[in-house]
């Protein structure tokens, strides 16, 4: 592990990091195509000031392809039959404070009317405040946290949600960067929950934040 | 001019047919009337412009006839009279003060700047756009603006030295002289230069019998001998009428009858192809169509939009998510530049950066609800719009009104622009076809375009790619069929509604070179023109009503048969999703 100190030297850009790093079977990491790496450019800069949409709602429109259909026929205005398929099982959103809220809008760009629940924690994984919705037992949950370092706080966050009644296999965790030491350990966990995260980066530093990463994305 | 917002058009400026205000000073001037048909043929290729050349001695009548043929084809889409005084050298500051002590001699060949004019006007007549230059006769100087001029189908170049040379010579379709009595063009000269130039009675004489007459002896009176035709200087009105029945049998030969042969070609071609491609999967990016991948949500998506009971709520924030995810497809295809920097956590991190000359087009008003969500992605992106419609009886598309970002319009800057061409259905491809017309008219290159839509036809794609290979389509469906539907509809109240709608009309006039307080003159105008038009608005509800008469009178080349009388031609898709624009706009 490097010193926080000394300065690294590059990483490619190319997605190549991506794919030296062993991932378990439950990870998915949205393909490096050349908008998200520089998209990922401008939020790492640190003169960057506001954090971008897009990436969160990339994820969010990956999250939701895991959701299951139903088939469904629709008239068209032109009076044709189309054979379409219709969204089946509610959602409901779960932004880990203070970071996951940055990713809130993000989610309603995609999903219409959907609940949000907050679940508060910090640094050192412990349970500060958690407000979900009465019926979060039946719906499928996406866990909003931008950044996966440790995992402590993740696991805390998933801890609480099946102590709720959601099902393991209905949590989707959306991530903006992780490391492999936090994928690891988050899907040796829970293994039927599944991830969905932007990138994977180098590793954690002594202070275990995510290097090279983007700093604390709740102040930011 | 005013501030256009591109997406909320529809209940917008209609004024009267018969309405036609002329600025009497400013002498480059645009007819623009009901909208351009096609100016290029299927494949792509422009049909060039009209050009009439007027050459005549000063002040001897050869505006009047400019104008009295402009008004005489008010029928055609876009006249623009092309003003040789637009076009005199930059003068070095000891000529413009020989200009001011009326020491300088105008009148000869040498004082026009000959090339440029070519330029301009072989630029125009190829159907690209151009810069003009603005002379300015209060300055005596070219002045550091230019007037951005595009579209025109007829031209009509006008000045003393518009026969003179051989390279103008050569781009004129028709060539014609105005002749008129000497005295009279002396007469009529002093009587101008003294209001409208700011000139006295002995400095005009004096110019006059240094350079007027021997320029008019020595150049002018000679070129009539290249003259097609040579115009009486007054009492014209036959004349005019045998030069306009000349040009309007030209014009007749080159109209076109454009989506039906689209719609036709586009399906053979595409039935032979429709049974190996009937399933274009995410693998299959077929060359310069990109479909997106069909995951459930996708579809999920599309069910809804293609609902017909879905509300308008439902719809809007559907298209929205559509858009945005049609769009960060799109910019994914667009090449970056790497950028290295540094990291909160003090690391280097190299990576990319996207490419900042990209602009949107939307074609409006279906495009409208795509630049939602390419702001979303891109907040200060610049956009465009074009409004091109549908005439209601031949089905043709109509460019109504473009509206450009400035790098587009600069032909300097133009060749690098990336555009992300919106529009949010392609049925038969002939919107898309002007709109990517348009563009390579500014110089964009065809690589730098990229369509965005949500749904495609076959023949659409094989119109499109058949005439600008080299464009990209990103569509999240394609659909396999097109119909020709003949829809009813009363001749007694033709309503655009659907198909053409706004801006169906309008006179601009370009102020030009003479002075700035002109400038004040062509706002007011255009104040009183935008109250005439509120008034008309509140008098005819919200529907534009054009009476059959002037419909006619849009017609006269195109040969209507009989019995399409009583209906309106429209290209449908199948199972397509309806009219996206009232589906996003009218509840």
């Amino acid at each position: 592990m490097s010193s926080p100190n000394v300065i690294t030297t590059c990483l490619p850009a190319s997605g190549s990091n991506v794919h030296k790093v062993e991932l378990p079977e439950n990870a998915l990491v949205l393909s490096p195509t050349r908008q998200l790496q520089s998209l990922l450019t401008i939020i790492r800069d640190e003169k960057t000031q506001r954090t971008s949409d897009r990436i969160i709602r990339l994820l969010v429109e990956e999250g939701l392809n895991h959701l299951p259909v139903i088939d469904k026929k629709v008239t068209t205005p032109t009076g044709q039959v189309y054979n379409g398929v219709a969204f089946q099982g509610r959602i409901c959103g779960v932004s880990i404070m203070r970071a996951g809220e940055a990713m809130e809008a993000g989610l309603r760009d995609c999903c219409r009317s959907v609940r949000i629940g907050k679940d508060e924690e910090t640094y050192q994984p412990k349970l500060f405040y958690a407000k979900l919705p009465d019926d979060i037992a039946k719906r499928y949950v996406l866990l909003l946290d931008p950044m996966l370092a440790t995992g402590g706080s993740c696991i805390k966050a998933i801890e609480v949600l099946l102590e709720h009644g959601v099902e393991e296999e209905k949590i989707l965790f959306l991530n903006l960067i992780a490391s492999p030491e936090g994928i690891q350990k988050v899907c040796t966990r829970f293994p039927k929950l599944r991830i969905i995260t932007a990138w994977v980066d180098e590793g954690l530093d002594s202070n275990s934040y995510i290097v090279p990463g983007l700093g604390d994305f709740g102040d930011r | 001019m005013s501030a256009h917002n591109p997406d909320h058009l529809h209940p917008a400026v209609r004024p009267q047919l018969q309405s036609r205000t002329i600025s009497p000073k400013s002498k480059n001037m645009v007819m623009a009337s009901h909208g351009r048909a096609p100016w290029y043929s299927p494949d792509g290729k422009n049909v060039e412009a009209y050009v009439i050349g007027i050459a005549g001695g000063s002040a001897s009548g050869k505006t009047s006839v400019a104008r009295a043929i402009l008004s005489a084809l008010n029928y055609v889409p876009t006249v623009l009279i092309l003003s040789q005084d637009s076009f005199y050298c930059a003068h070095t500051p000891e000529q413009i003060q020989t200009a001011f002590n009326n020491d300088f001699d105008f009148d000869h060949p040498d004082a026009i700047d000959t090339p440029l004019f070519v330029k301009c006007l072989l630029d125009l007549k190829q159907g690209k756009a151009t810069e003009i230059p603005i002379y300015s006769f209060v300055h005596h100087q070219r002045m550091p603006e230019k007037k951005y001029i595009y579209g025109a189908s007829v031209i009509i170049v006008e000045g003393i030295m518009a026969l003179q040379s051989p390279e103008l010579r050569a781009l004129y379709d028709l060539k014609v002289f105005v002749n008129c009595d000497s005295d009279l063009m002396l007469a009529r000269r002093i009587k101008r230069d003294v209001s409208e130039r700011g000139r006295d009675v002995n400095g005009i004489l004096d110019q006059y019998l240094r350079f007027v007459k021997n320029s008019y002896d020595n150049f002018v009176q000679p070129s009539s001998r290249h003259a097609d035709i040579i115009v009486p200087g007054s009492s014209n009105q036959l004349a005019i009428e045998l030069l306009v029945t000349h040009v309007k049998r030209q014009l007749d030969t080159r109209s076109l009858r454009f989506r039906r042969m689209l719609a036709e070609t586009g399906e053979e071609k595409s039935k032979a192809r429709s049974r190996s491609s009937t399933l274009l999967n995410d693998e299959s990016e077929d060359g310069n169509v990109v479909l997106l991948e069909q995951t459930n949500q996708l579809l999920g998506i599309m069910t809804i939009l293609r609902d017909r009971t879905t509300d308008r709520g439902e719809f809007i924030f559907h298209a929205d998510r559509l858009s945005t995810i049609v769009v960060e497809k799109a910019l994914s295809l667009i090449p970056c530049q790497s950028k290295t920097v540094r990291t909160p956590t003090g690391i280097d991190y190299e990576g990319l950066a996207r490419d900042d000359r990209l602009v949107g087009i939307s074609i409006l008003r279906s495009g409208g609800p795509f630049s939602h969500g390419l702001r979303r992605v891109i907040r200060d992106v610049p956009i465009g719009a074009m409004l091109i419609q549908s005439d209601p009886r031949t089905g043709e598309p109509l460019l109504l009104k473009s509206d450009l970002p400035s790098s587009i319009k600069s032909r300097e800057t133009s060749g690098e622009v990336k555009v992300l061409l919106l529009d949010s259905q392609m049925g038969t491809g002939a919107a898309a076809l002007m709109a990517i017309r348009v563009l390579l008219d500014h110089g964009i290159k065809q690589l730098n375009i990229i369509f965005l839509t949500y749904l495609i036809t076959q023949p659409a794609i094989h119109s499109v790619h058949r005439a600008f290979p080299n464009v990209k389509i990103v569509t999240a469906s394609i659909d396999p069929e097109l119909i020709e539907m003949h829809l009813p509809f009363n001749p007694d109240s033709l309503q655009l509604g659907e198909v053409a709608g706004e801006a169906d009309f309008a006179v601009q006039t370009i102020e030009n070179s003479s002075s700035i307080n002109e400038k004040v003159d062509e706002n007011e105008d255009e104040n009183d023109l935008r109250s005439a038009i509120k008034n008309e608005n509140e008098l005819s509800s919200n529907h534009f009503k054009i009476n059959v008469k002037d419909t006619e009178e849009l017609k006269f080349s195109r040969s209507t048969s009989k019995n399409n009388e009583n209906e309106k031609r429209a290209w449908i898709i199948s199972p397509g999703m309806g009219h996206i624009g009232d589906r996003y706009y009218i509840s």
